[in-house]
């Protein structure tokens, strides 16, 4: 059996890798993803004040701590029995959907323009970000990073600094904003919507304006009927920051609506002897294997599936966009992995308009912005949806309210099983007997899971820091015949300058 | 000349936060035009706070395939620029940001100097370093102090 290994980090030992079996045909046979896990976490919380959780758990992830800190804040609010003043979850919410068009922002213009701007078999030296501006032109490049500096300053206010924010307290936030800060916001805000139009615009103009691009989208190898998990508002609205956790079957009815605190009676895990990370799956539905439809219990989170559970968007701009998108695609829900970028962007447009909406409400600058928590602490689960997916975060203490016990469920876990599945189902359409495996095709197969804008043990943040791409092809006796490295050299590459 | 010592890591990942713990350090030992941050950011973001500095000191664990544990690096952007490509799941790396930040106008520092860790794990959870690692600390330390008192 022949072994092709897209291993995306090469100097982190134990990192995430994609490893595709050829059989003796040199048709696929199987594709794992491995995703490393990080040791020790639960044990380094416990016996800790659990309101210390919100600064702790961020630290988790180098992508999405904006997303702990909430859900940890959250958490914190059920530990202690505590209902925070409605000025606090609107500062709290605003804050959010500045971390939400931020992180759709750099997936976009950074990660899945490249392969459509570029186009998925362009040069690897091209294919990236500054590619895309050489293409789309410089100005855009200034726009991107203007309007995530714009998200990054509103959460760097709000939360004291921008990434690991240190506002979230049970009962509400550590302050409120000045009549100052909000008038600032709003300004921001109103260039974030039309930065949002702009972004759909240009999909519309390089994506959905190119027929093959279309086709790949809806093409059988980026297909996969699953069942779709996502917090909705009461009108079952999509919504980042608060709601009931929605769930619809593979073909769009509504087969399960629940509280945060109620997901270990609708979510189970499954494991499997070569991951260290677990498979999360719909108890109800039961683990069937890697297998897709409505007997399997795999179901998909993400910017796609948010928007598959939800029966609309609750901003007129973001509506608009939505009802394109599934008109476009042919109705609900759409099962296609690529249509995760479209997505993204319709959600990028709901964060900016919800952002302006809470920046022009005149109570986001109340200056009550705390409840005390009076109760004595137990239990408590706080739920958001991550950029990348449902986040869970469950916290048990003992009266004092230290930590005895902490459970997550982060995003990229809960879209395990379906990335897995992804990936074989991309390599099995695009790696056939006697086809050359090129690198263009190989990141076709990549495509399949950059769509879920995954984050891989991202809190390591040790040099390079990022995750080159390696791919190795090995022959029947697992020979390497063939390296096809994205990252080039850099293993010898590194120069030793001063070793005194 | 403004200068930017910057730690970069994760405070509570074990070896990982050797960066962190140079500049904890380094604090408060320097004139005005030095200014010592730590930081767990990395892409776009650390971009973001490199513009408008002449010269930037990066301190952060590295991992090679065949490199002693405590053993310490002096790097520039250079040695990295081979990293150009789209990698990361979710951002670019420093060649890249640097590159945009170039092309977009942006006041990139004229020079990086990066010292680098050779570090053990960066995989449990703790706030402590591995021995090896944690050794090397005054090392890195008198290593930066060097490299600023050379550019004065």
């Amino acid at each position: 059996m022949k072994k092709i290994t897209i291993d995306p980090i090469t100097r982190l030992e134990g990192h995430g890798k994609i490893e595709i079996f050829l059989d003796d045909q040199g048709n696929v046979a199987n594709a794992y993803l491995q995703i490393p896990e990080l040791r020790g976490f639960e044990k380094f919380c416990e016996g800790r004040p659990v309101e210390e959780l919100p600064r702790i758990t961020p630290r988790i992830c180098g992508v999405c701590p904006g997303a702990h800190h909430m859900a940890s804040t959250k958490a914190t609010d059920a530990v202690f029995h505590v209902d925070p003043p409605p000025a606090a979850k609107k500062l709290r919410e605003l804050y959010y959907c500045a971390h939400m068009c931020h992180s759709h922002i750099a997936h976009f213009y950074a990660l899945a323009a490249p392969d459509f701007v570029l186009g998925p078999d362009a040069d690897p030296t091209q294919r990236n970000v500054l590619g895309v501006i050489d293409k789309v032109g410089l100005e855009v490049g200034g726009e991107v990073l203007k309007h995530r500096a714009y998200a990054q300053e509103i959460q760097a206010v709000i939360g004291g600094k921008a990434t690991h924010s240190v506002c979230g307290l049970p009962g509400g936030m550590s302050r409120a904003i000045t009549e100052e800060e909000r008038a600032d916001f709003e300004e921001k805000a109103k260039s974030m919507v039309e930065f949002a139009k702009f972004s759909l615009k240009l999909f519309d103009d390089v994506v959905l304006a190119n027929k093959d691009y279309v086709d790949l989208i809806l093409g059988d190898i980026y297909t996969m009927k699953s069942y779709y998990m996502g917090l909705v508002d009461a009108n079952n609205k999509v919504n980042f920051y608060d709601g009931d956790i929605r769930v619809v079957d593979p073909e769009g009815k509504q087969v399960a609506k629940f509280k945060p605190a109620d997901y270990l009676d609708y979510v189970a895990e499954h494991t499997e002897p070569w991951s260290y990370l677990k498979f999360p799956f719909l108890k109800k539905v039961g683990w069937k294997g890697f297998v897709e439809g409505k007997e399997s219990g795999v179901y998909r989170v993400a910017p796609l599936a948010r928007l598959n559970v939800a029966d609309g968007m609750a901003t007129p701009l973001a509506q608009e966009a939505y009802e394109k998108m599934y008109s476009t695609l042919g109705g609900k829900p759409v099962h296609a992995t690529l249509a995760f970028h479209w997505a993204r962007l319709v959600e990028l447009m709901y964060a900016a308009e919800r952002l302006l909406e809470l920046c022009r409400d005149k109570e986001v600058t109340d200056p009550n912005v705390r409840t005390i928590p009076t109760a004595t602490p137990d239990e408590g689960v706080g739920v958001v949806e991550a950029p990348r997916g449902t986040l869970f975060h469950h916290y048990q203490t003992d009266e004092k309210g230290m930590v005895k016990k902490v459970n997550l469920i982060v995003a990229t876990g809960n879209n395990h099983a379906a990335m897995c599945m992804s990936i074989k189902k991309a390599a099995q359409g695009l790696i056939k007997a006697g086809k050359v495996i090129s690198e263009g095709l190989l990141n076709m197969v990549e495509m399949a899971f950059r769509a879920y804008d995954p984050c891989m043990a991202c809190a390591t943040h040790t040099l390079p820091g990022q995750m080159p791409l390696e791919v190795i092809i090995y022959d029947a006796e697992g020979n390497i015949v063939r390296r096809l490295s994205q990252h080039l050299h850099s293993e010898p590459g590194i120069r030793v300058a001063v070793v005194p | 000349m403004k200068t930017l010592v910057l730690g970069l890591g994760n405070p509570i990942l074990c070896d990982d936060s050797v960066g962190f713990r140079v500049v904890q350090t380094l604090e408060g030992r320097f004139g005005q035009d030095v200014v010592v941050m730590e930081t767990s950011l990395a892409g776009l973001s650390l971009l973001d706070l490199l513009v408008g500095y002449d010269k930037v000191i990066l301190i952060d664990s590295i991992q090679t395939k065949r490199g002693k544990v405590g053993e310490v690096y002096r790097l520039d952007t250079g040695d990295f620029a081979t990293t150009k490509h789209t990698a990361s799941p979710h951002d670019v790396n420093l060649a890249t940001a640097l590159e945009l930040g170039k092309r977009l106008g942006l006041a990139i520092p004229r020079e990086i100097a990066i010292f680098a860790i050779e570090v053990q794990d960066v995989t449990t959870f703790g706030e402590s370093c591995t021995p090896q690692v944690e050794r090397a600390i005054p090392k890195v330390v008198d290593m930066v102090v060097s490299e600023l008192d050379r550019q004065c």
